[in-house]
Parts: structure tokens; C-alpha cells; sequence
């Protein structure tokens, strides 16, 4: 694996679950002579205490790298790689078999990305925020978008659910 | 089948459904997800209602294929996923045992039956007068504390100081579970209240052992009138011999239901007596702890509880874990009935050095009431550090930097 592969590896196995579960997103944009650039976006509370674990994290991962550099969605344009057919593709999927049902729960999902057949999406409406996300993503729109889309390997969800304002369903205790 | 394949059972009302999805990803099992949320993307789901047990029961055996275990993410389910594994002939608690822990009257007449040191009790019919609330109240002790024997996260339980205010309070849990279940009327109980430290105890029970995976001192948790989760730091700071008898008071309590299999959650406080501190037990859940309190665990080898939970349900060892470093999660609470209008300085609270996390869980624009109440947390901050001391200073000087505006 190149320095690139490892790295993201590192983040997807140790770090991206938790970020994510906090209501944030982080994301590799480049790794230019051992200097690691990532994006983070969502939760403010979600990236920015685990900046040192981040760090130390992937230089552990990935001895060559000397630094890590953690910039905001809006401090770079962001090297957006979409496959043009692909992503059009998991587009109209979403469109055509994702969207009409989940606008049933007041819910949009849009494409945010495609990178390496890892589709990022973003939850909006009554899906963000909603107590059965993650139930929709990993049990419905995953495996949709597998058999329709045979090059797509996974889907990250990178919606900042601590903001959304009308979830379909709320988190609570009984 | 090759890879193990589980049914989680999702409540539409939990904070748990990623956690669990997460670490049965993380661990490579399939899942099939039985829930009473009716999920848009039609067979994603299998439809299983808690309230109407014996057709989902049927439902889920029939549609759901073969499984290696039935889990329960949250409480909702805890009843179902007993029926269905039983139902399937797999390795899980009993349907008796599962409901008597789900019961808080039955809970303390099992205790009393085993000898199980906890506070005097006595059980309210539903319906009764309230003279029969008063007299209960008298006869355990005042101050008291009356509470409903279902509902859970101190939702419905007030302390009373004379036994008028047990009275009403009875009156206010009566509206509280109208509410909450509907024109159903359930007992109360009116038990002593004991005054202490609380602590909490999770673990896994394997064959009717105990592996503890957590127990949490709490601090900060009031005296009443309202009972709010706060403040929970780990490892406990308990003597090793005090510590010792807590998780073996968990343990007999669990034992007490017939619990033989999968996770509990038991808080206990500690009476001072002589010089020392003897455990009498307030509560034991069969399932994790609630809320998102698990991820305040980071154990020494990256597994999560949720992961151990799992583990545990397909029969794999779960060794006991060891936390890589104190940490702590305090539950933040609506302190007024209102619109919550914002949460501001949640960037100054997550820059604390210490804080791992802060997830505001209610939208803004949504309706917020306190306890008793209140069903659920405004949200959780999450701290790790080098000592008990400085998480729980990180963790104060979090919510001490929000401003939780309810109008």
C-alpha cells in the first residue's frame, strides 16, 4: 500500500468510526512529503479534541509521516475526486430508489462524493439526526447502492446529525 | 454459515442503533435488524412491535433466517429479544428473568426473597388511594423516594420528605406514565431513601458468571427531588474489598432473576456503617448501560462494550477488559420545560483539555422538559485523562462553559 492507502487506513480503522459517531467527518486530501492533510467538517466537538490522538495515530500508523495538518471544510476547496459516470450513477440510484422512500420520513440523501468506490452521503431533512440513521444507511442504502452500483465498495456517512432539527425519530429513554 | 449473523433488535427510540451497527461491522458480522421504526427503504427491516410480542415473535422466526443470537439494543426490546431467542433455541436470558428485571416490584421481592441487602420497600397497587401511598411512605421510612416499576433513566422517580409530598408525587408519576404508556395503570413503589454514594456496575454474565466491564462512581448524583444521571468517572476510586463486595452484590442481584446470559447494568449505593461502606442495590437492567455513556469507555485493546455485548451473545470469550485511561461522560438535562432555543459555547467546552467529545442529542426547535418528566438528555460530554481528578474537573468545567438557552 502506498502512504496514501495506509493512512487512510489507519483512519477508517481507529479513528473515522469515532469522529463520525460524534457528529463529524474527517477526510485524507493529501500526503505531499510526509505531511498529512486532512479535512474535518461537522461537530466542532467531534474532531477538534481528538486532534493530538489524530496525530500521534497516524504517525504511528505510518512512521514516514512527520506532521499532520487538520484544516476546516471551508479552509480549502477540497479535492473532490468523483468519477463522473459513477458518481452520476449512485445519483440517480439515490434519486430513483433512495429518495422517494425516505421523503416519506421527510428525509433527503444526497451524494456528496465518490472516492475510490467509497461513497460519502449526507442525510438531510427527517434523516438527520434520526435515532435510526445508521439503520437506514447500513441496512438500506449500502447494500442498494452495492447491487446497483457493483463498484462501489462502502458508503460513509458524513452528516452532522447534532444539527439536524426535526429527526423522524428523536433519541430517547423509556 | 460462515460469518456469525446476529438480529439486533432497534428500538425507533435509542440513542444506541450506530454504536451497535459499528461494532458488528468492525467485527465482521452480518445483522439483520428487527425494529418497530418503520424504516422507509421497505425490506431493509423486519417490523418487530415490543407491544405486540407474540406476532413479532412469529414474524421475526419466520422471516429473519437463521442467527447465531438475538441481541437487544436497547431496553424497548429487551422482552422481545428474549421471547424470539427462546422461541429459535438460542443461548440467551430467560423470558421469566428478562421480565422480573424489566419490573422494579418484582426486582425487590426477589432480593428480599434472596436476602439481597437493599432498601425497605413496599409495593402500591394501581389505582389505590392515597392514603395507601402515605401509609407506605410511613412505614418505610421518610425521607422516601416513590417511583414507577417500569420506566427507566430516573424518569417518574421523586423523592418525598413528608407523606403529603409521597402523595403527590405518586399523583405526578401517575400522570408521567399516562403518558408515557398510555391509559394502562401500573403499581408504584415507595421504598426508603438511602442516602450515599452511587455507583454503577456493568458487566457480562456467561453461564451465570459475572465479568465486569465497568463500574462507575457518580459523584455528583443529587439528593432529590429529582434523580438526574450526571456525572460518571471510571475506574472507581472504591477500596479494592468495598469494590469487591459491590460487584458481587451486582452479581447475586442478577442471579436473584435467574439472569444467566448477556449484559446488566446495576446501580448501587453504599451505606455508611461503622466505618464502612456495605452495598445495598438500587437497580439492575438486563442490558449495557443507556444513553451514549458506553463511548465514555476506551479500553486497552480499541474494543467497544457494544463489540463485548456481541461477543458475548455468540459465545466467545470476553476476557475482562481493562480502560486505558480514567475516563468519565457527563449527561447534560434540560433544567427548565421549554423550547431549547440554542447550545452555545460548545466549541469552548470541547477545546478543554481532557474533553473527547460532546454530542448535543435534542435538536434545537424541539420541545425540552426536565425530570421527572423529561424522557430524555440534552446531550453528553466525554473526557479522558491521566486521573479520576482531572476528568471530572474537564468534564465540571465543560457544562460550566455551555449556555443552554430554553425559552
Amino acid at each position: 500500500m502506498d502512504r496514501a492507502a495506509r493512512v487512510q487506513a489507519a483512519l477508517e480503522r481507529s479513528l473515522l468510526p469515532a469522529v463520525i459517531a460524534r457528529g463529524g467527518s474527517l477526510r485524507l486530501l493529501a500526503v505531499e512529503d510526509g505531511v498529512v492533510t486532512l479535512q474535518a467538517s461537522g461537530s466542532p466537538g467531534a474532531v477538534l479534541p481528538l486532534t493530538a490522538r489524530i496525530e500521534a495515530l497516524v504517525r504511528s500508523a505510518v512512521p514516514e509521516i512527520t506532521s499532520v495538518r487538520i484544516v476546516g471544510a471551508g479552509d480549502l476547496q477540497p479535492a473532490v475526486r468523483v468519477d463522473a459516470d459513477l458518481g452520476e450513477r449512485v445519483r440517480q440510484v439515490l434519486d430513483r430508489e433512495v429518495n422517494r422512500s425516505v421523503a416519506a420520513h421527510r428525509g433527503h440523501v444526497a451524494m456528496v462524493d465518490v472516492d475510490r468506490g467509497s461513497v460519502r452521503i449526507r442525510l438531510e431533512g427527517g434523516c438527520q439526526g434520526c435515532s435510526l440513521a445508521e439503520v437506514t444507511v447500513r441496512q438500506g442504502i449500502e447494500p442498494l447502492l452495492r447491487a446497483m452500483v457493483p463498484e462501489i465498495v462502502g458508503v460513509i456517512d458524513v452528516t452532522d446529525h447534532a444539527a439536524g432539527k426535526d429527526p423522524f425519530f428523536s433519541p430517547a429513554k423509556r | 454459515m460462515t460469518r456469525a449473523r446476529v438480529l439486533l433488535l432497534v428500538p425507533a427510540v435509542t440513542y444506541r442503533a450506530s454504536d451497535f451497527l459499528l461494532a458488528a461491522d468492525r467485527m465482521g458480522i452480518d445483522v439483520v435488524v428487527g425494529s418497530d421504526g418503520a424504516l422507509p427503504l421497505g425490506e431493509a427491516v423486519v417490523r418487530a412491535d415490543p407491544d405486540d410480542l407474540d406476532r413479532s415473535v412469529d414474524r421475526l422466526a419466520c422471516t429473519v433466517g437463521a442467527v447465531h443470537a438475538v441481541v437487544a439494543v436497547d431496553a424497548p426490546m429487551l422482552l422481545l429479544a428474549a421471547c424470539v431467542a427462546a422461541r429459535m433455541g438460542l443461548p440467551h436470558n430467560g423470558v421469566q428473568a428478562v421480565a422480573a428485571a424489566m419490573d422494579k416490584a418484582a426486582q425487590r421481592r426477589l432480593w428480599a426473597a434472596a436476602g439481597i441487602s437493599q432498601p425497605a420497600f413496599r409495593v402500591v397497587p394501581a389505582g389505590a388511594a392515597d392514603d395507601a401511598v402515605r401509609t407506605a411512605a410511613a412505614e418505610v421510612g421518610l425521607p422516601c423516594v416513590v417511583k414507577p416499576v417500569s420506566l427507566s433513566g430516573s424518569r417518574g422517580v421523586l423523592r418525598a420528605d413528608d407523606e403529603a409530598a409521597a402523595a403527590s408525587a405518586a399523583g405526578r408519576i401517575r400522570r408521567i406514565l399516562a403518558e408515557a404508556r398510555g391509559p394502562v395503570d401500573e403499581p408504584l413503589l415507595v421504598e426508603e431513601y438511602l442516602p450515599g454514594r452511587e455507583v454503577s456496575v456493568d458487566g457480562l454474565i456467561c453461564d451465570g458468571l459475572l465479568t465486569v466491564t465497568a463500574v462507575f462512581d457518580k459523584p455528583d448524583t443529587p439528593d432529590g427531588p429529582t434523580f438526574e444521571e450526571t456525572l460518571l468517572v471510571a475506574p472507581s476510586e472504591l477500596p479494592p474489598d468495598v469494590l469487591a463486595r459491590v460487584t458481587e452484590t451486582a452479581r447475586r442481584a442478577a442471579r436473584a432473576f435467574g439472569l444467566r446470559q448477556g449484559p446488566i447494568h446495576a446501580e448501587l449505593r453504599l451505606r455508611e456503617r461503622g466505618g464502612d461502606q456495605l452495598p445495598a442495590m438500587l437497580e439492575v437492567a438486563a442490558r449495557s448501560i443507556g444513553g451514549l455513556c458506553s463511548r465514555a469507555l476506551e479500553f486497552l485493546d480499541g474494543v467497544s462494550l457494544e463489540e463485548m455485548v456481541l461477543a458475548s451473545a455468540l459465545g466467545r470469550p470476553v476476557e475482562p477488559p481493562r480502560l486505558s485511561r480514567p475516563s468519565g461522560v457527563l449527561m447534560l438535562h434540560p433544567e427548565v420545560d421549554g423550547i431549547l432555543r440554542a447550545v452555545d459555547g460548545a466549541a469552548a467546552a470541547a477545546a478543554i483539555p481532557g474533553i473527547t467529545g460532546l454530542s448535543i442529542t435534542i435538536p434545537v426547535g424541539q420541545r425540552v422538559r426536565p425530570l421527572p418528566e423529561g424522557d430524555r438528555y440534552l446531550g453528553f460530554v466525554f473526557a479522558t485523562a491521566a486521573n479520576r481528578n482531572q476528568v471530572m474537573a474537564a468534564l465540571r468545567a465543560a457544562s460550566e462553559r455551555l449556555d443552554v438557552v430554553i425559552a
